[in-house]
């Protein structure tokens, strides 16, 4: 029953990594196409970078807790990408630049959505395998 | 220009492909020279033989016929390199004489191509007597521009061999303009390592003269490499008469049947075996020595387009297909000057439709332009650019002709030319035309007091109050800061000026937000008084500290309302709140390492989030730094760079010494026409699309440059790339709207509207390259590129770039020519190669820590960003004169043309007994030589002849000479107003300042560890031949 609910909260969480990085990836679309002025799209991306890394590191934080050792494995190459970013002060988009950026940041981030969506994966089987675990 | 003629004959099935072809006007100049050609080449053909036979071989002809001849089995012996030139020597003396001779009006049009020859030549010019003989001859006159530099194409390496026809597509040339020539390119200059101007006349054509006995075959044949040059004293005869040759070649009717054209330049790079020399003439290797040249041939071919100073393609052949577009290594790409100064006389017509309101594409929002057509007996009209037919309005309804061509087309200045501007209606307005506004941020800590900067600015602002654009709308508003800031309320109501002063940094407020920024006609005299008194009012200053961050936050408080510009004096590194610097060029072990591009970036995001927020709300902002010490440019350029404006940096600001400088840029900057708030966006036909831009703006939407403030000085770059794997059509538009709010308060569009043919052929884009618009391009991606790469990985992609493009040209025609170990270019980028140097050499791209101080770097890298095609070129290869011949010379009136004779940028060119100008469009330097006459150096500095020179300013003297020098430089700084170029004085062998001052930018001499021209040269042969 512990293992459910744990999956279930890192279910969760990898929800809402997802869920900002199609945000993003939504507004540097929305600004290719000229749906949004570069000011106000840099804002927006800029004010859920900081969140999604911190998701992003507290669930690292979370599988080395609970013990699943190839998930934590798994996600720490992102987890030293982001941090890397940030170290280089590269993590936030640079309004004046953002058109020459474009295609690197939307890169980046589908990348990082492929990324999660197979962490998902991996969560579930993690789940179905620990459960049959329990049920024998 | 004869030859094509000729040539159009001859191959005119061939360039059918592309649209232009060639329209009968153009060719009609020359139509009555073509024939002349043709019978008389043939003519001389006949006489050739009989009189020239044993020396001359056939290759005579040759050079005509050489079309033909190329193929000729008999060629293929003498295909080595070595062939082309050896003859020469003999042969072409011989030569050149006879053909002269018979065809006299021939010659002409010959030449006329040759005029353009590179001025390369022309230190091989002084040549040896015979020649010159032959020179006397008739062409001489003949050639308009040409007699000078004819002597230059005796010089070998010029591809300045006019094309022949071939292409012809191309439309008849002017005879001024080189590359206009469609045609082929028959020079080749074989330089040879040892003898040098000698070679060249014979290159190119082989096959054609191979087969005619050589007397001096035996040499080349000896070295494949190379060829031995034969006597350098020939040389210069052969040259001629070569290059007559060539033009011959095209003529003969003999070429036609073959159809094979070449329109390349080269020059032959033969390494002797055994020898040590590089195998190659260094006077032979191509320099831009006349300066620019704009590609006359668009313009030719599309009469109504704008004229190149307002929109310059890199090749004016747009490819049809994006396989062809990724073989051609260059950008492809225009350098825009939407407010480029006209000429008296060509101004830009201003439209007004008044009710009718601007006419635009429904679907694509085109401007009308000279290249919509109308139907529909003109009640609709066809975009140009995306082809949908619209409605005619009923005020601009005009019956059509029997032609199509509307009634009313010459009062129409939208239908006929490229450049128009229209005034823009209500819709075109966010909000009502802003005014003018100038604010002036002032550092004046001590540091600014000391060097005089404050009493030069102020002085400056109050002198161009009258010119000031805008009266009497234009606001002015001041503000200075040094660990706190200063504003001064100026209301008109007042006598005096009022000083409030705000030294809460932490969080900013503007007292008296009205009255900070006023208009100064009705301020005028407290404006006056406040100028006037502000040097005594800190002139006992002892603050260090610069609160630079909160007082630009501040003026943009007080400006974010209307916009303007802002200019900022900033004497020191901002030490205080937010936005604060530290001095980072300390640690030496960052260069050449990853993180060394880090330094060319602005260290806090303060300078980009604020340079966002003052584009935003349309101010642009022009920094003026004057420190000796690290000031940060990188950081406070990013300020004037992403909001439009200039970086202008005077390092170690002395008033005494540059304050002239100051003050002619300051009020340059003040008083010349503006135009604010303004959006540029440039359209282009369906299947291209305009993907990046560079220079100074920021982007508002992906095509939508957002510029705060233009002027004339500014010029941006775009890339295209091709959407379409294949383009359908002809031809493509391109249409450069600046929609702008000019001075006067009206809103405008000034609208540029240029065609551009698409062709199917490698060859022909190369042939319509512009080479001016190219370095541009590539200058600014270099840039660009050391902001995120080290140094050395951009020169080395710079490099790796032009490799690639002569590379790819030399795949085009080095399997039908057997070229062998000939460098081969494109006529149109016969200066690729050297500017591609300078590029290298330039100061943004050289700077380690040991060649340039880093803020010099950042500041020339921000100016070359902006800088218009002829301002760069001419920076990256500036002007050398020699002096002391004129200056000597007893006629006072003896005219200034005689200075127009450009020196490579050589060591070797300075003569211990000459006086130099160097000329680079930002400063002068001139060198006296070791051994000058004392007598020119007396009369030009009076007493100071003998003291140390850095300490010397030049000014005139009551002298002939003194005057005369001052004239000359007054006359070159006439040439170029945007900037004013101080004179520094150097005396040969006076070091380290003549080394840092000139020698460091001779171009083709070797300096620490950057190329020569030779050795950049041969290294970018080298990587051309492999795996070619």
């Amino acid at each position: 029953m512990v293992t459910l609910w744990l999956w279930l909260f890192s279910f969760f969480f990898l929800l809402g990594l997802l869920c900002t990085l199609a945000f993003q990836l939504m507004c540097l679309v929305d600004l290719e196409y000229d749906y949004i002025n570069p000011y106000d799209s840099a804002s927006r991306i800029n004010r859920v970078v900081l969140p999604e890394f911190i998701a992003q590191g507290a669930l690292c934080f979370f599988f080395l807790l609970t013990g699943n050792w190839l998930t934590f494995v798994f996600s720490l190459p992102y987890l030293c990408y982001n941090v890397r970013l940030y170290m280089e002060r590269r993590h936030l988009v640079d309004v004046t630049e953002i058109y020459n950026q474009l295609r690197w940041e939307k890169k980046q981030r589908f990348l990082k959505i492929g990324y999660v969506i197979l962490l998902v994966f991996l969560s579930l089987f993690w789940l179905l395998s620990s459960i049959s675990v329990e049920d024998e | 220009m004869g030859t094509e003629n000729p040539g159009r004959q001859q191959f005119p099935a061939r360039p059918a492909a592309t649209p232009f072809a060639a329209p009968p006007q153009n060719v009609m100049p020359f139509s009555s020279s073509g024939p002349l050609v043709r019978s008389e080449s043939s003519g001389f053909r006949s006489t050739l033989p009989a009189g020239h036979q044993p020396m001359m071989p056939p290759s005579m002809h040759m050079d005509g016929s050489q079309v033909s001849g190329f193929r000729s089995p008999p060629i293929a012996r003498f295909n080595d390199p070595s062939v082309p030139s050896p003859p020469t020597s003999s042969v072409p003396a011989t030569v050149g004489p006879f053909q002269r001779f018979p065809t006299p009006p021939f010659r002409s049009t010959a030449q006329v191509p040759l005029s353009h020859a590179p001025p390369v030549g022309q230190p091989l010019a002084q040549p040896p007597a015979p020649s010159v003989s032959f020179r006397t001859q008739p062409q001489i006159p003949l050639v308009p521009m040409g007699s000078p530099p004819q002597s230059l194409n005796s010089a070998p390496p010029n591809m300045n061999v006019p094309y022949s026809s071939p292409d012809s597509t191309v439309p008849a040339p002017r005879p001024n303009f080189q590359s206009s020539f469609p045609g082929h390119i028959r020079l080749q200059s074989n330089a040879d390592s040892q003898a040098p101007p000698i070679q060249s006349p014979f290159s190119a054509h082989q096959g054609g003269y191979a087969p005619a006995p050589l007397p001096s075959s035996s040499p080349f044949l000896a070295h494949p490499g190379g060829y031995v040059p034969p006597p350098p004293v020939l040389a210069p005869m052969g040259l001629q008469s070569r290059d007559q040759m060539q033009h011959f070649g095209s003529g003969p009717p003999i070429g036609s049947i073959q159809g094979l054209m070449e329109d390349f330049s080269s020059l032959s790079i033969g390494s002797v075996p055994g020898s040590i020399d590089p195998g190659i003439d260094p006077k032979a290797l191509p320099r831009p020595l006349e300066g620019d040249v704009e590609p006359k041939l668009l313009a030719e071919m599309y009469p109504m387009n704008c004229d190149p100073r307002y929109l310059r393609l890199t090749t004016s052949a747009i490819p049809n297909s994006q396989s062809l577009a990724a073989r051609w290594h260059l950008p492809l790409g225009a350098i825009v000057c939407p407010l480029a100064e006209a000429p008296d006389g060509d101004e830009v017509p201003v439209v007004n439709f008044a009710s009718t309101g601007i006419i635009r594409c429904r679907r694509c929002r085109t401007y009308v332009n000279p290249f919509i057509t109308f139907t529909d007996s003109g009640r609709k009209w066809r975009c140009s650019i995306c082809s949908l037919l619209n409605d005619v309005p009923g005020e601009y309804f005009s019956h059509l002709d029997a032609t199509g061509r509307r009634l009313d087309l010459d009062q129409r200045p939208e239908l006929t030319k490229g450049s128009v501007e229209f005034v823009a209606p209500t819709e075109y307005m966010m909000r009502p035309p802003m005014p003018p506004v100038y604010f002036f941020l002032i550092d004046v800590s001590i540091s600014a007091v000391r060097s005089g900067m404050i009493e030069v600015v102020a002085q400056t602002i109050r002198s161009c109050l009258d010119k000031l654009p805008g009266f009497p709308r234009t606001q002015i508003g001041f503000a200075t800061f040094d660990s706190a800031i200063h504003f001064y309320n100026m209301k008109s109501s007042l006598t005096q000026p009022q000083m409030m002063v705000v030294s809460d940094l932490d969080d900013i407020f503007v007292p008296l937000p009205d009255d900070l920024l006023v208009n100064l006609s009705e301020s005028r005299n407290v404006v006056e008084t406040f100028l006037d008194s502000l040097p005594s009012m800190f002139q006992d200053n002892m603050n260090v500290e610069s609160a630079f961050g909160p007082a630009l936050k501040a003026a943009f408080m007080v400006m974010s309302q209307l916009g303007g510009k802002l200019l900022i004096f900033q004497n020191t590194l901002p030490s205080l709140g937010v936005g604060r610097l530290k001095l980072r060029v300390d640690d030496l072990r960052v260069y050449g390492t990853d993180k060394e591009h880090m330094l060319r970036l602005p260290e806090d995001p303060f300078y980009k989030q604020m340079a966002a927020e003052l584009t935003k709300n349309q101010i642009s902002l022009n920094a003026y730094a004057f420190s000796e010490k690290y000031t940060d440019i990188a950081s406070l350029g990013a300020l004037a760079k992403y909001t439009g404006g200039q970086v202008y940096y005077y390092p170690s600001f002395q008033s005494a010494t540059h304050g002239e400088k100051l003050r002619h840029e300051l009020s340059r900057d003040l008083t010349r026409e503006t135009a604010w708030e303004a959006v540029m966006r440039i359209r282009c036909g369906k299947g291209v699309r305009f993907t990046s831009y560079h220079g100074n703006f920021m982007l508002r939407s992906t095509d939508l440059m957002a510029l705060p403030a233009v002027d004339c000085d500014k010029a941006y770059a775009a890339q295209l790339s091709l959407e379409d794997t294949l383009l359908t059509t002809q031809t493509v538009y391109f249409q450069v709207a600046l929609l702008y709010t000019a001075s006067c308060g009206e809103r405008r569009i000034r609208v540029h509207t240029a065609a551009a043919p698409v062709v199917a052929d490698l060859g022909e884009m190369y042939r319509q390259a512009d080479s001016g618009a190219i370095v541009s391009l590539l200058s600014r991606l270099a840039i660009e590129k050391t902001l995120s790469h080290k140094l050395e990985d951009a020169r080395n992609s710079l490099q790796l770039r032009i490799v690639k493009a002569l590379k790819e040209y030399r795949n085009l025609y080095a399997v039908q020519h057997r070229l062998g170990g000939r460098m081969i270019y494109p006529e149109s980028l016969k200066f690729l190669p050297l500017y591609g140097l300078a590029i290298c050499r330039s100061k943004p791209l050289r700077g380690g820590y040991a060649d340039a101080p880093l803020d010099e770097c950042c500041s020339a890298g921000y100016t070359m960003m902006s800088l218009p095609v002829k301002k760069l070129l001419k920076l990256l290869y500036p002007r050398l004169v020699r002096l002391d011949e004129y200056l000597l010379k007893a006629s006072t009136q003896a005219d200034i043309k005689d200075l127009e004779k450009t020196l490579p940028l050589a060591a070797e060119n300075l003569d211990a007994r000459g006086l130099y100008l160097y000329d680079d469009g930002f400063r002068f330097i001139l060198w006296f030589g070791r051994a000058l006459s004392p007598d020119v150096a007396m009369n030009l500095l009076g007493a100071d002849f003998a003291a140390e020179l850095s300490k010397v300013n030049l000014y005139e003297h009551d002298n002939e000479m003194s005057r005369k020098l001052m004239r000359i430089i007054k006359n070159f700084r006439d040439s170029d107003h945007s900037y004013y170029q101080l004179c520094h004085l150097v005396r040969q062998g006076e070091q380290p300042r003549e080394s840092f001052l000139l020698l460091s930018y001779l171009l083709e001499d070797q300096m620490g560890g950057a190329n020569g021209y030779v050795n950049w040269f041969l290294q970018i042969h080298r990587q051309v031949q492999q795996n070619a």
